[in-house]
């Protein structure tokens, strides 16, 4: 619960897209920026002539005049974990492409620290305990970090970035006093800055995860795409009867327990929301849940959800969809879906996945509940208390928040991984088809980091070409629910004297809710007993850490 | 007087051994750096430890963290999971290699025997991160344990979901990994029994089963009861890494142990006092069961530790 | 002399190898899936159910990929590095300490045994235990994973009971000739206690070979990952597209188990090796013990 839980702002419409806000920024910093360019244009040798043309940029250069690269750059180090798409083919950030365009356009030099895959807390953990910080990192404040970014700063290991975002970081305090709501996420209550965001910069990208079905199958059984929770029933039941899928429904829970749409049907969530009333609830002790769970239960004992859903792990996921084992999945569009699609088609040209809408209970009734991520997932780069040269930190930070750096992070390098089309910029083939038969997550992750996260504003245009498979374009728009996101419990912080309770109190429930909702999925734990169920949830005072959540909420919306 | 004496004697020693203890000491620096510093540094269990303000400039806390612990929701069940999966692996663990050297004591064919023993050592040498790996996909309701039992008619059911087979599975595979490595030294212990005896035993008409109770097993008695108080000074101290590897939510009831729980608590949600407080805890209850042991030992069977 | 063999004895021994062959498969038999899978055809294999004896057709892309990841040569490098450093290392310390606690007429030596039996029963925990290599700026280097467990002590204890049965005469006469206790360590005990080193570069290789935790813990450089630590992110908690993409045959479970060959074999072959030593070696230090 406390991982992946997005929380999102209160409505937030960003039409005006990334490509706009960054006219702006580009306005703004010109200046400032027109150097870069060329350096992205240049190749490598270039470089070195580009660093100390730029030389008269000064230590002590008030906001909007920052000139890049910085000619006194020095040295930093970056803890921040290394995304699977990356760590395929490169053991370090810095041996990128990105990475080193990033420290080269910036004239930062970098020593990018990365965690083993499954073990980021453990060691972000460690490493605040022994005090001796990274002078960045990345990380989810909010909900990883216990008791949220105000006590990581009242702790001493971040520092407040009010200053530093006034003094060194035009970029970012520009795109902040265009976007109000996101200004309001990414502070505490004390109205602390705490790192920079990874921000999603249009609707559409907010929408990532969703549930998607194989159409070829539904076309020969002559089924509909369900839109009811009764009809995907039905439809589970003939791919298992008809097909011979050994389990129809098949994904893996660690990562989408919380983004379940059977779980949205019955309007309810896995994690805190905030209902109707404006309240803060805490879907696992509701009714609606209990609803939820009678069903996921009926079709696990039927064999419709896959027997090992709770140890299962992606490449099982992905054996199972590509080899008719399995018929629906919940997953990520891309990273996912379009992977499934194009694995599969290789031996079965017909196969064929399309999203599928949030069902409803009701036939013909629309849905209200559905995923949707907060606009900032709560990724972000702080900077630590042991960073000595703030400055430099800030103004390398600030950089992806500008025009150059944002098309490095969502494009790479002009000329090499994409090219300006009709002021549109486009992936090159060496991205799009590349000449070592790199699949298209790893050839962007070599150039870019817009496929996963970081500390800049990820951009539409990327998505547009990411997704390319037809169905697999219809995604965003399929799993949009309208209004969905107001149910979504945003970036809440707790006071400091709470936070440590509230932490306490979250891990015991949390601990016992993920325990007892597989058990009662299982049958190992029978639904007689969620009355005693929902008893032990609140004697471990879950009204306490309601309490504490909802007057958080309420300082949150007076920000 | 008596204080002279000891430092005349202290003196002596020195002179004498001087070169001994300069031998010994890397040693000794290794044990005060890498497990008393630690110990000193456990003092976090009785502070509220925020590492900007050090282990010295944290707040003392008293028995805060004790308390808590004790009176954790979690408690009750993380003694029950810990003590019982520790018992399991006794009654289980501890006589199976004792039994497999045994048995292959009395093959005779030297091939067979120590063709047998190569084997029986092999999963050792598997690491735990694959063996784990191995048994994860092996109890997967489509993995082999689950062909078998689909092969004489069961049903299929993922037994790493089923709290119910967590502690077989946990047990039956620490012995699949351990239990050749483990006879080891049980067999060299029956080789030095003296063959003597054997024969004397047979002429006194003593059969097979008699000569195991009156002439092996008490020959190797004293290897066996070092071995058990060793292991009885760890019945507390089943570590994190396998559990870790192998549990998930919908074990917890049976899976989760202190350790485990120290673990999450100490390195997922930063709570390190915490963490410290209940590995303390555990390691007294350790030291408190080995001389309990030992005790118990010297009395009825007069081998000990020390 | 012929002993009769009763009928009883007969049913026992066919029972005996019965259950011993037994055994003997069950330990084998999952390597052997490992082995077999790791060689079979890829689609074969994802859509075989049932105990599997021999390769589902035959295909060496699994190895391919695997051998062209680079993290895994590199795991493989490090985990050299720290296996060759790491047991020389120990077995000097152990030697050291061994032979401290195995001398006679010492006056501390109670006092210091008690102090190191004390550890194995006592600790301060996983924290203070990071802190401490923190303080001696062991973090993030391949020396953090082997100088804090340079001594281990039951390997110690072990060590000690079999140099106590090194004949007191052997080394009493070096040292009447003015050798000191390095030399006599050197020359005298270490030459006569081949077999329970032997013993000693087993059993501290094989933990060294294995050991994940805190490298996964301590490291913020991939470059110096040891190989389980690859093989962790690999087997159980990521997916494989990280090993070669989203593509059908990187995604094959042959994959996995290629991985698991590719690890677990170069120590198996060691064991052989010591084989020899390591059965006499074992023996002294039971003696004992």
């Amino acid at each position: 619960m406390r991982k992946s839980w997005k929380k999102g702002l209160a409505v937030l419409t960003m039409a005006a897209t990334a490509t706009a806000s960054l006219a702006g920024c580009g306005g703004g910093g010109s200046a400032s920026t027109t150097a870069a360019p060329e350096t992205t244009a240049a190749q490598t040798e270039a470089a070195a002539g580009q660093t100390t043309a730029a030389a008269q940029t000064e230590a002590a250069a008030p906001a909007g005049e920052t000139t890049y690269p910085l000619t006194n750059g020095g040295k930093l180090t970056y803890w921040l974990q290394l995304n699977s798409n990356v760590s395929a083919n490169f053991t370090n950030l810095g041996d990128t492409e990105l990475g080193k365009q990033w420290q080269e356009q910036t004239g930062v030099q970098i020593e990018f620290q990365h965690p083993a895959a499954g073990q980021e807390k453990e060691q972000f953990n460690l490493i605040v305990a022994d005090g001796n910080l990274p002078d960045i990192m990345e990380y989810g404040w909010v909900n990883s970090y216990p008791g949220g970014p105000e006590k990581a700063i009242r702790d001493g290991v971040i520092i407040s970035l009010n200053d530093v975002f006034e003094q060194y970081c035009p970029n970012i305090t520009k795109y902040l006093a265009e976007h109000p709501d996101i200004d309001k996420s990414i502070k505490t209550d004390d109205g602390n800055y705490f790192a920079f965001p990874f921000i999603r910069g249009e609707e559409k990208l907010r929408v990532t995860v969703g549930a998607f079905l194989r159409k070829d199958w539904l076309d020969e059984l002559g089924l509909e795409v369900p839109t009811t929770v009764d009809e995907w029933h039905t439809v589970l039941t003939a791919f298992k009867e008809q097909k011979g899928a050994e389990s129809p429904f098949c994904f893996d829970w660690a990562n989408f327990k919380d983004k379940n749409l059977i779980a949205y049907a019955y309007e309810t969530s896995y994690t805190y929301y905030v209902g109707e009333d404006g309240k803060v609830h805490y879907g696992p002790v509701e009714d609606n849940f209990k609803k939820y769970l009678e069903t996921m239960h009926q079709w696990y004992s039927e064999g419709l959800i896959d027997k090992d859903i709770a140890t299962l792990n992606g490449d099982q996921v992905t054996a199972k969809m590509t080899t008719d084992k399995a018929g629906a999945s919940i997953g990520w569009a891309a990273s996912r879906m379009q992977v499934f699609m194009t694995t599969a088609q290789k031996t079965n040209p017909d196969y064929l996945l399309v999203p599928t809408p949030y069902p409803t209970l009701e036939k013909g009734d629309t849905p209200t509940w559905g995923y949707i991520e907060n606009a900032f997932p709560d990724v972000g780069a702080a900077i630590t208390t042991s960073c000595k040269d703030v400055e430099t930190a800030a103004k390398f930070l600030d950089y992806a928040y500008g025009e150059a750096g944002h098309n490095l992070m969502n494009f790479g390098i002009e000329g090499v991984s994409y090219e300006m089309k009709d002021g549109v910029p486009t992936y090159t083939d060496l991205i799009l088809n590349n000449p070592d038969g790199w699949p298209l997550a790893h050839s962007l992750a070599k150039y870019i980091r817009a496929n996963y996260n970081g500390p800049f504003v990820q951009d539409g245009y990327y998505i547009e070409q990411y997704l390319q498979l037809p169905t697999v374009k219809e995604c965003p728009s399929t799993w949009t629910v309208p209004g969905a996101d107001k149910y979504v419990l945003p970036n809440v912080t707790a006071l400091q004297e709470e936070s440590k309770e509230l932490a306490t109190l979250n891990n015991e429930i949390s601990t016992y809710v993920d325990e007892m909702v597989l058990k009662f999925i299982f049958g190992t734990e029978s639904l007689d007993n969620w009355d005693n169920y929902v008893n032990t949830v609140n004697n471990m005072n879950l009204a306490r850490a309601l309490e504490i959540q909802n007057s958080a909420l309420d300082r949150y919306n007076a920000r | 007087m008596q204080g002279n004496s000891f430092s005349v004697r202290v003196k002596k020693d020195f002179r004498r051994n001087w070169s001994l203890y300069v031998l010994v000491l890397p040693v000794l620096i290794f044990y005060i750096i890498f497990h008393y510093k630690p110990m000193y540094g456990a003092i976090i269990a009785f502070k509220d430890f925020i590492p900007a303000k050090g282990i010295m400039g944290s707040e003392w806390v008293g028995m805060y963290n004790f308390e808590r612990f004790f009176k954790s929701a979690y408690f009750v069940r993380l003694m029950r999971n810990t003590l019982l999966l520790s018992i399991y692996n006794i009654i289980f663990g501890f006589p199976a290699p004792i039994i497999l050297a045994l048995l292959l004591n009395e093959v005779k064919n030297k091939k067979f025997k120590s063709i047998t023993q190569t084997i029986t050592y092999l999963p050792h040498f598997i690491s735990l991160v694959v063996a784990c790996g191995m048994i994860k996909d092996f109890c997967l309701s489509t993995g082999i344990f689950n062909d078998i039992i689909a092969l004489f008619g069961g049903e299929r059911s993922a037994l790493l979901q089923n709290p119910a087979y967590y502690r077989t599975i946990y047990t039956a595979s620490s012995i699949w990994q351990e239990v050749g490595w483990g006879s080891i030294i049980y067999l060299s212990a029956l080789s030095g029994v003296d063959s003597q005896l054997y024969e004397a035993a047979s002429i006194d008409g003593a059969g097979k089963w008699k000569q195991l109770l009156h002439v092996t097993l008490p020959s190797i008695m004293p290897t066996i009861i070092i071995m058990l108080i060793l292991r009885m000074g760890s019945l507390m101290s089943m570590g994190y890494e396998k559990t870790i590897l192998l549990y998930n939510p919908s074990t917890y009831e049976t899976s989760d142990i202190i350790s485990s729980y120290v673990y999450r608590v100490g390195l997922q949600e930063q709570d390190w006092s915490y963490s410290t407080a209940i590995g303390l805890f555990n390691s007294v209850i350790n030291c408190f069961l080995l001389v309990v042991t030992n005790k118990i030992s010297k009395k009825f069977t007069e081998t000990s530790l020390w | 002399m012929k002993v009769k063999i009763s009928t009883g004895e007969k049913v026992f021994r066919v029972f005996n190898y019965i259950i011993l062959t037994i055994i003997a498969l069950v330990c084998l038999y999952p390597m052997w899936y490992v082995a077999v899978a790791s060689i079979s055809d890829s689609s074969q294999l994802m859509s075989h159910s049932g105990v599997l004896l021999k390769p589902l057709g035959f295909s060496l892309n699994a190895y391919a990929k695997v051998f062209a990841n680079p993290m895994i040569l590199k795991g493989y490098g490090n985990t050299l590095f720290v296996l060759i450093i790491g047991v020389l290392m120990d077995l000097v310390m152990t030697s050291l300490g061994a032979y401290f606690l195995s001398r006679k007429n010492v006056m501390f030596k109670k006092a210091i045994m008690m102090l190191i039996m004390f550890t194995m029963f006592f600790g301060g925990g996983m924290i203070p235990f990071y802190l401490t290599l923190k303080d001696m700026h062991l973090l993030n280097t391949r020396w953090g994973l082997i100088i804090p467990f340079l001594v281990s002590t039951y390997n110690m204890i072990i060590l000690r009971t079999s140099f106590e049965s090194i004949p007191v005469s052997l080394t009493e006469a070096a040292q009447i000739d003015g050798a000191g206790h390095m030399t006599v360590l050197f020359q005298i005990v270490l030459p006569l206690s081949k077999a329970i080193l032997a013993v000693m570069v087993l059993y501290y290789g094989v933990g060294i070979w294995n050991a994940w935790f805190w490298a996964s813990t301590i490291l913020r450089n991939r470059e110096l990952y040891p190989l389980q630590v690859i093989l962790r992110e690999i087997l159980i908690s990521n997916d494989l597209q990280a090993m070669g993409g989203g593509d059908a045959e990187a995604i094959a479970m042959n994959i996995k188990y290629a991985t698991i060959m590719v690890a677990t074999v170069p120590i198996l072959f060691v064991y052989p090796f010591l084989q020899k030593y390591f059965a006499a070696g074992v023996m002294v230090g039971a003696v004992k013990e």
